[in-house]
This record gives structure tokens, C-alpha cells and sequence, in this order.
């Protein structure tokens, strides 16, 4: 089969084209457009469909599993190419971005950092500050070994600009929230608010383990795809892993009570109902109980009683 | 329906811009009337009502932006227009000590200029569904020149503003301790917004140079 690769703006990427065997796949025509041009590298590599000019349509995008029999009538086969900048696997970026937090935060604990913001004298620590510190301690190393031992990523690399974003927001919010929960002068909450905040993030802590367990589960049993997510909180919120990530985040605000954790707090729901509204859609569009499709049930998307 | 509200958002749009254009026209010729007969020490004095009714009437364009009813992303306007809110109100207005400085001048000229092009290259386009092709010209390369000076303006009031937001002390900040604990310094404030400068000027002179390739090409071929 001759597969000719162009750019988006129209140009031969690979000079005189390709000439691939008839069984062969998308995988093999990425590894084949690696050989030629070094370079790119197959995950680095987004292969569509051209589209008539002017169209304004989302192109089709080549799925690597496939063969490219499947997209050609006859024996030619023309590819728009995009290269998606130096990759970067999903877990490396997890790991970075939650390193930051789990490194920056201790330093405000145990470190006299705040000599250096003028303020002179002996620190008291309460004990809300030292529990806050191995609860949040306790979060990022959860989610650096769930990064590596728990999730299976649908997507198995990541564009390298997205570690200096991610990076960026979670040093940047760990030490600002750290800065405060530390602080010489920081103001506790009474006893009883303390305990029903940690008991309840804790609680949420564990629950989100258990759905990143479920979730890992609902793709072993399948070679991908999308399911429907079952079993524990699954059956009432659709993105029951960020229901709890985010009713994690409220027991630690109700027990540190800083504005900078209730920030963050507002803005990771924010981004996670993004994703939860988006993946419900999804959901509700693939599973649409017909032609023996299963029906996707009633739930909530994310905040339940709210959303 | 979609034909009546579209003819209201013409009106609106079209009285707006034209407000906002002699509003400029005003504050040019202040500023520009007063630097000539007294010195650029009393520039601020003389623009001071025209400029902040005319700086604050411009958070309307978030509201369009987010409303949809003009085409420019919000985040393109929000930056803009809260940077410009805060050198009028946050460092001109609250802090008189750097009223007589030669950058006002620079800046409300930088300002004004722009502004008056830009409100009537859209007040033409709104009322009348184009403009002439010397305005567009104008309206996509006076930029060039004028983003610099504004923006070295801005970032230059901020920062001779810096020692009087430090000897102000407390205000418009919120000190540890309190319940929420929440501290806010304001004078903090100001250098991080000067830090934001440093990646956000040269970001928005290049979306800019991108809209005056899109624009120019445009007028050509049409």
C-alpha cells in the first residue's frame, strides 16, 4: 500500500511517500515515518485524515491499533501529520508535579524559613500543624505510588510543556498553602473542628484509593475502551475519584481552616468538573441503550447533592 | 428575533465605541494641552475624571468578551484591561506621590492615542459594517510603537510607585494573625505584578503582531 504523509499546511513530510505491506497497521506506519525522519518519534505522532479545504469539521484521527486497511477504499492512502512536540509518559509528569508538594511543604514545617520573611523569635507548633503536615505528606506519596502502581493511563504520553504548567501549579499552590498552614502566627481551629476534618478527609482518602483500585479493575477486565464504572461510590457519582479527591481537600480546609487551601480547593473542583462533565457526556453518548448498547444510568457527575 | 437582538447589539456596540472615542479625544487633549502649557506635573490633575471614567467603562469589554457579542477572546481582554485598571486605580489614583511623574504623561498619550484609533475603527465598523483601510492600517500598527511606551510607562509608574506602597505600610493589606489566615501585602503585590510584566508584555506585543499579519492579509485580498 503507498501511503503518502503531508503536513498540515500541505507539504510532503516524507519525500515520494511510503510503501507499506497490505496488512499493515497504523502502528507500523508510524514506525516506518520514525525511520524515515528520525525525528518523530511514534508518540509524538498525530496521524487524521485530510479533510475537504474548508471544512470545518473535527478530522478523523488515526487510532495506532487499527489497520490501515480500514481507512482507505483502494490501495493509496494520503495522512495529514502533526507533531505533537517532545513527549513525555504520563507518569513521569505525575510523578514531578506531586514531588514538588510532597518536598516544599516539610520545609515550612521543620526548616526556619520564616527567619528569612522577618519574623523573629521561637515558633509554637500546634498540633493541627504537625497533623496537617503528615496528612498532607501522606496525600502526595498516595498519589506518586498510585501514579506508579495503581493507574492505567489511556493516553501513555503527555507533551513535555504540560510538566512546566502542572509543575508550576502544584509547587507553586503547595507552597503557598504551606506558607500558611505553618505560619508563626497561624490561628487553629478548636479541637472538635480539627478531629471532624481530618476524620473526614482521612475517610475520603481512603475511599479515593479504593475508586483508583475500581477504575484500574474496569480496564484490566478489557484491552481499553470506555466502560460503565461500577461498584461503590461509582454507582452514585460518575467521577466518584474526584468526589472524594475533592471532599479530601475540604477535611484538610476544615481542620486548617487558610484561605489559600480553600483556593485550591475551589479551583481543582473547577478543573476536575471539567473533566467529570466532559466524561459523563461521553459516557451518556456511548452507553445510549440502543441497539443492545447498555443504557448509562442516572447518577451524579461529580459534587453530589449539587452536580 | 436573532435579526432584533443583532440590531440591538449593533446599536449598543456602535454607541459605546463612539462614547468611549470622545472620551479618549477628551483625555488626549488634556493631556496633551496641559503638558504643552504647564509641564508634565500637572498632566494627572487635568485627566484624572475623563481618565478613570474612561480606563473603568473598558471593563464593559470583559462583559462583551464573555457575553460573546464581540469577537476577542476574554483572555485576551481580562489581562489587558486589569492591568490598565490596576496602574489607574490601584498605583494613580491610591498613591498621589506619583501623580507628577513623567511617565503619566507617556502613558495617558500611549493610552489615548491608541484608544481613539482603536473606538473609532470599531464605531465605523459597528455602524457602518467597515472601516477605511487607513484606519484599519492605523488601528494594526500604531501598536508598534505605542504598546512600548505604554507598557514601559506602566511598569515604570509601578516601580517608582514601589517605596510609597512600602512607607503606606497597612493599607490595602491584610495581616497574620486572623482566622482565616490570610495575609495580603500590597506592596508584595506590586512586584509580582511588575513579574508578570516580564513573560505577559512580550506575549501579548506578539498576539498582536498575529492579529496585524491576519488583519493586513485580510484587507488585501478582499
Amino acid at each position: 500500500m503507498k501511503v503518502s504523509v503531508v503536513t498540515r499546511s500541505g507539504r510532503e513530510l516524507v519525500k515520494g511517500g511510503l510503501e507499506l505491506t497490505d496488512t499493515a497497521t497504523v502502528a507500523d506506519l508510524q514506525e516506518a515515518i520514525h525511520k524515515k525522519t528520525k525525528k518523530y518519534y511514534p508518540s509524538r505522532q498525530r496521524l487524521t485524515l485530510p479533510l475537504p479545504s474548508g471544512s470545518k469539521e473535527r478530522p478523523t484521527v488515526l487510532n495506532y491499533k487499527k489497520s490501515l486497511k480500514e481507512y482507505t477504499e483502494g490501495n493509496e492512502l494520503t495522512v495529514v501529520f502533526k507533531d505533537l512536540g517532545t513527549q513525555v509518559n504520563y507518569s513521569t509528569l505525575f510523578f514531578f508535579e506531586y514531588l514538588g508538594p510532597l518536598i516544599l511543604y516539610p520545609i515550612f514545617y521543620y526548616f526556619p524559613v520564616y527567619k528569612i520573611f522577618g519574623y523573629k523569635g521561637e515558633r509554637v507548633i500546634y498540633p493541627v500543624q504537625t497533623y496537617a503536615m503528615y496528612y498532607w505528606c501522606f496525600h502526595y506519596f498516595k498519589r506518586i505510588m498510585e501514579t506508579f502502581f495503581v493507574h492505567r493511563f489511556s493516553h501513555a504520553t503527555s507533551p513535555l510543556s504540560n510538566v512546566f504548567r502542572n509543575c508550576a501549579y502544584y509547587w507553586t499552590f503547595g507552597a503557598w498553602i504551606a506558607y500558611y498552614v505553618n505560619h508563626p502566627l497561624y490561628t487553629p481551629v478548636s479541637d472538635l473542628q480539627m478531629k471532624i476534618g481530618f476524620a473526614f478527609g482521612a475517610l475520603c482518602q481512603v475511599s479515593n484509593f479504593y475508586c483508583h483500585i475500581l477504575l484500574r479493575n474496569l480496564r484490566k477486565s478489557d484491552g481499553g475502551g470506555y466502560q460503565i464504572p461500577r461498584g461503590f461510590l461509582f454507582n452514585i457519582v460518575t467521577c466518584a475519584n474526584y468526589t472524594t479527591e475533592i471532599y479530601q481537600w475540604l477535611g484538610f480546609n476544615i481542620a486548617t481552616q487558610t484561605v489559600a487551601g480553600i483556593v485550591f480547593m475551589v479551583v481543582a473542583a473547577a478543573i476536575m468538573t471539567n473533566w467529570a462533565l466532559a466524561k459523563h457526556r461521553r459516557l451518556k453518548k456511548l452507553f445510549d441503550g440502543k441497539d443492545g448498547r447498555p443504557k448509562y444510568p442516572r447518577r451524579w457527575v461529580i459534587l453530589p447533592p449539587f452536580l | 428575533m436573532a435579526g432584533m437582538f443583532s440590531a440591538v447589539r449593533r446599536i449598543y456596540l456602535t454607541v459605546y465605541n463612539w462614547t468611549l472615542f470622545f472620551g479618549w479625544i477628551q483625555v488626549f487633549y488634556l493631556a496633551v494641552s496641559t503638558l504643552w502649557n504647564s509641564g508634565h506635573e500637572s498632566v494627572y490633575a487635568a485627566v484624572e475624571k475623563p481618565l478613570i471614567l474612561a480606563q473603568s467603562a473598558a471593563l464593559l469589554e470583559i462583559l462583551h468578551s464573555l457575553a460573546g457579542i464581540v469577537r476577542s477572546p476574554v483572555t485576551a481582554t481580562l489581562p489587558q484591561v486589569a492591568s490598565r485598571l490596576y496602574v489607574t486605580w490601584g498605583i494613580l489614583y491610591s498613591f498621589p506621590e506619583i501623580r507628577t511623574h513623567f511617565f503619566v504623561s507617556s502613558l495617558v498619550i500611549s493610552w489615548s492615542i491608541t484608544e481613539i484609533i482603536r473606538y473609532s475603527f470599531f464605531g465605523l465598523k459597528e455602524a457602518f459594517g467597515s472601516a477605511p483601510s487607513w484606519l484599519l492600517w492605523l488601528r494594526y500598527s500604531t501598536f508598534l510603537m505605542l504598546y512600548p511606551t505604554g507598557i514601559t510607562s506602566e511598569v515604570g509608574l509601578i516601580y517608582y510607585a514601589l517605596p510609597y506602597l512600602k512607607e503606606s505600610g497597612d493599607k490595602f493589606s491584610i495581616r497574620m494573625p486572623n482566622r482565616w489566615n490570610f495575609s495580603f501585602d500590597y506592596y508584595c503585590n506590586a512586584v509580582l505584578v511588575l513579574g508578570f510584566y516580564v513573560p505577559g508584555s512580550p506575549h501579548l506585543y506578539g498576539y498582536m503582531l498575529e492579529q496585524r499579519k491576519k488583519a493586513l492579509a485580510k484587507a488585501k485580498t478582499a
